[in-house]
């Protein structure tokens, strides 16, 4: 009875309740536009980042991290691999072998980083070899390599050249050799496009006379949001020689980043509930004020106090529901067009390395259902807490004065 | 040799530059205690080269992974121009080291590549050892870039110390050297960083006459942080003033022969 | 049975700063089955009498029983039950809801009381064919007349049954074909169903129709025709 009148009640003033209801839809849809984007845009970053590069997930020898200190390499026991991949959270396991030296070709020569990988297992992790824009991937040749387009212009050299490597081998040794260019990659990040070239790791483990030795394990996991967690689960797996560490690590800024935008999100999300509080706020001041005699004649007819104020709330509601039920609809409708399609910038803005990401050049939402679920119920809750006030108004009516018209 | 002639010189040679150099741009010869520093340092660094010089040495490197020997063979030109060769171990027969115009190429016999250290990798260690392609290069410019004090005098060493001039761009913070009064040889040469830690010392040892010149036949680079590493550097055989053309030290001779 | 009494009460409104005494040491008892009309001038305390009666207000002193229930001593929350379960009110200006048809207003207070649906449609609609009001039943109040909405408000008032109805110028804003018709129906709920009935008028015709008026004159009491049974 009491959502029937409640229903009733908001379909009297259709004007003013469409007023509100598009204005609550319009808010709520845009919030979790806004939502979708911001956690675009993070997970492109984070994407760009450990996806080009690092990884989700590094297993590496203890001591290894932070200086890459070249001694601690190690060979992985048979099946290590095996178990890790095994891990349902885990999406692929790549071996690597880091180097530093010079890559030179005439009168260029400029200080890499050489990362030696077996091809399909890094495409399992990374995708730097799907970033190709010149040339092909790895052959069988043993001794090609990839690197990036503003290594390739410093360099000049093109798919086919010889370049030559330098590097300090482990027992000493000056290790050099000629790698062939199999390709070019572009993957926006400054850092990756200048300074890093993979080899295969066979080769780099014979230059660098660390014959079948690597550095790390590079994890990739099914949800990288989610990677420390996972990293705590499997570290036991591993013992106190070997660390294994989380994206953040390596990444602190992205991770800051990522917080700072859930803070920012969260400071968004208030305004917009603010917003909808005030809004729903002044509807139902006005439409209790107006109905102050009809009030009186509820309770005169033996209506309690607490029935007209659950009246009032159930009127917020019964507003607030329709209006986030409509909002959501609108917001998925619209974070579903920005994920499968999204805003193209590239011909205005050129992509932002940030903190070992890139900030690429698009506009394109992500649906977290549940995080933006959340935020959009989260508003049905602020409709009680608006109509809170003026549902008091309407249960503290004095009937005779109610019915005087006071 | 370059390497040991590199060495040495950088090691003195940025004395004899910084006698130079004072000679002809200070008004005065900066004198403590009746000594000319400059004088003093070209004293040591013209008895130790001659105008050129061909070398063999053998460089003991020892790093806490490994420990190895490298036999090289060097010419050298007045201060600018040297050349060095490894003739052992095998692996690195031919590898090659030219310094010319303040800059460092090297010669990798196996790629056949000439490679231009960039100016990034300067710090970076020469052939594994302790010693630095910045040492190869900048260490003659030490009098350009410092100046000089007397620090201390004995019956039987002088102490001198440098510090940058204010806007030379230097490697280290000071450098101080212990030069012996007999015969003017060093016995140690001091680095240390921006915030005055010791980070090196290079000693001297093996004193020998050469010819009618007596100069230390061992030089040893000691890291301070890690005193189970070291580089030694022994010299077998001295030749100075042989005939080298400047045209020698060319990118032609680094990969020829 | 007595079903009204009130024993010397007094009624002060606060207006501004003044206190207007609009009831003053009243005495008065109605038994179940009367029909009594309160008469008097313009501010002369009908509506605040019919007020305290029908539970809307409490007097400012004197005691008071309607229906068994101590009226002057009663919380909000049994006030509210009271009005409910034993008081039908009739307005001046009809007062339905007009978001609710015509059969739901008049169902409105039994829905308040919980009678299931079967029985309140059977008991509404009934009602509305008694007081000719047949096919009404789904127009809204804006869409009817005032005295098809008076006759809506009076099936309100009576349908749950209550011990009381009570009417506070019920006729006023009616003409007087309308007005005599709603006085007959009163008068016929009053005959066949026993329905008590108090109202306010100072309509000569409606005086006339009441079988015991009281009249009242700056909240005193002037004359009282007693029971004409
Ligand atoms: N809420 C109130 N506040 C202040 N004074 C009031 C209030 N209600 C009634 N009064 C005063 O009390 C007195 C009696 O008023 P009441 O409404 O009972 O008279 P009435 O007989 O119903 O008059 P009318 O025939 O005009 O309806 C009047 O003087 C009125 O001004
Ligand atoms: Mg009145």
């Amino acid at each position: 009875m009491l959502l029937q009148l409640a229903y009733r009640n908001i379909l009297r003033n259709k004007r003013r309740s469409l007023l509100t209801v598009s204005a609550m839809v319009f808010s709520s849809s845009m919030l979790l536009l806004a939502l979708g984007v911001s956690a675009g845009k993070m997970g492109d970053m984070l994407a760009s980042a450990t996806e080009q590069y690092h990884g989700h997930l590094v297993l590496s020898r203890t001591g290894y991290q932070p200086q890459r200190d070249m001694y601690a390499h190690f060979a992985p026991e048979d099946g290590m691999i095996r178990r890790i991949l095994e891990h349902p959270g885990v999406r692929g396991v790549s071996p690597r072998l880091r180097a530093f030296g010079l890559l030179s070709q005439d009168t260029s020569t400029i200080p890499v980083e050489a990362l030696g990988i077996r091809p399909e297992a890094e495409a399992t992790v990374t995708t730097l070899q799907q970033c190709i824009v010149r040339g092909a991937g790895f052959d069988s040749s043993g001794n090609g390599c990839l690197l990036g387009t503003g290594m390739a212009r410093k360099l000049n050299v093109a798919p086919g050249d010889a370049i030559a490597f330098v590097t300090r081998g482990a027992d000493g040794s000056i290790g050099n050799d000629l790698l062939t260019v199999k390709g070019i990659f572009e993957t926006g990040n400054t850092r990756n496009d200048n300074q890093l070239v993979l080899t295969e790791l066979p080769w780099l483990q014979q230059v660098t006379a660390l014959d079948s030795q690597i550095h790390e394990l590079a994890i990739a996991v099914r949800a990288p949001m989610q990677a420390a967690g996972l990293a705590r689960q499997m570290r036991d797996d591993f013992g106190n020689d070997y660390t294994l560490q989380d994206w953040s690590v390596f990444l602190p800024e992205i991770r800051d980043a990522i917080i700072i935008s859930h803070v920012s999100n969260s400071i968004i999300m208030a305004i917009f509930y603010m917003a909808t509080a005030l809004c729903i706020f002044n509807t139902f001041y006005m439409s209790v004020m107006e109905r102050t005699r009809e009030f009186g004649v509820l309770l005169a007819l033996g209506m309690r106090p607490g029935q007209l104020r659950a009246m009032v709330l159930c009127e917020t509601l019964l507003l607030g529901g329709t209006a986030v039920l409509a909002g959501m609809a609108l917001g998925f409708c619209m974070n579903w067009y920005m994920q499968d399609i999204g805003v193209d910038l590239s011909g205005h803005v050129s992509p932002i390395s940030y903190g070992g990401g890139t900030i690429l050049p698009r506009v394109r939402a992500v649906i977290e259902p549940v995080r933006q679920t959340g935020a959009a119920l989260m508003l049905l809750l602020v409709c009680p807490v608006a109509g809170f006030v003026p549902a008091n108004m309407a249960a503290r009516c004095v009937p005779i004065k109610a019915l005087r018209g006071e | 040799m370059h390497t040991s002639n590199s060495l040495l010189r950088a090691l003195k040679a940025m004395a004899i530059m910084v006698i130079m150099a004072c000679m002809t741009a200070l008004p005065q010869p900066v004198r403590a205690q009746g000594v000319n520093l400059q004088q003093l340092v070209r004293q040591v660094e013209e008895q130790y080269n001659g105008d050129s010089s061909h070398i063999t040495a053998t460089m003991h490197i020892v790093t806490r992974q490994w420990e190895r020997s490298i036999t090289l063979e060097g010419w050298s030109l007045g201060r600018e121009l040297c050349l060095t060769r490894i003739l052992e171990p095998a692996k690195e027969k031919g590898v090659s080291t030219l310094k010319a115009d303040k800059q460092v190429w090297n010669y990798l016999p196996k790629v056949d590549r000439v490679i231009k250290i960039p100016p990034s990798m300067m710090g970076a260690p020469w052939m594994g050892s302790h010693i630095t392609n910045e040492d190869l290069v900048k260490s003659s410019h030490v009098d350009l870039d410092y100046a000089l004090t007397l620090e201390e005098e004995t019956a039987d060493f002088w102490r001198i110390a440098c510090t940058p001039k204010t806007d030379a761009a230097v490697v280290w913070g000071r450098i101080v050297y212990t030069i012996l009064k007999d015969h003017t040889i060093p016995r140690d040469i001091a680095y240390y960083d921006d915030a005055m830690v010791k980070v090196r010392t290079i000693r001297f040892e093996d004193v020998q006459h050469v010819g009618d010149h007596v100069l230390p036949l061992r030089m040893i680079v000691q890291p301070s942080e890690m005193p189970d590493e070291q580089t030694i550097l022994q010299y077998r055989t001295i030749t100075f003033d042989l005939p080298l053309e400047e045209s020698f030290f060319s990118l032609r001779t680094l990969k020829g022969k | 049975m007595t079903l009204i009494e009130l024993n010397n009460i007094t009624k002060r409104y606060m207006s501004g700063n003044q206190s207007v005494t609009a009831i003053a040491g009243l005495d008065l008892a109605v038994r179940t089955g009367e029909f009594v009309v309160l008469a008097g001038p313009s501010g002369s305390g009908k509506t605040s009498v019919l007020n305290l009666i029908g539970g809307l207000d409490r007097p400012s002193s004197g005691t008071m029983t309607v229906a068994g229930c101590q009226t002057d001593m009663a919380t909000d929350r049994e006030l509210a039950d009271f009005r409910l379960n034993m008081v039908g009110f009739i307005f001046q200006s009809y007062n339905l809801i007009p978001v609710l048809t015509a059969a739901e207003n008049a169902e409105f207070v039994l829905q308040l009381q919980g009678i299931p649906a079967p029985i309140r449609h059977a008991r509404v609609t009934e009602l509305f064919a008694e007081l000719g009001m047949e096919g009404l039943q789904n127009r809204r109040p804006g869409d009817l007349s005032g005295g098809q909405q008076q006759r809506v408000a009076i099936i309100r008032a009576i349908a749950s049954e209550p011990a009381l109805v009570l009417a506070d110028e019920a006729t006023a804003n009616l003409d007087s074909k309308s007005s005599t018709d709603l006085l007959e129906m009163m008068r016929y709920l009053n005959e066949t169903k026993g329905t008590t009935f108090v109202f306010s008028s100072h309509d000569p015709l409606v005086i006339e129709q009441a079988r015991r008026v009281v009249t009242l004159h700056d909240g005193r009491m002037v004359s009282d025709t007693g029971s004409r049974a």
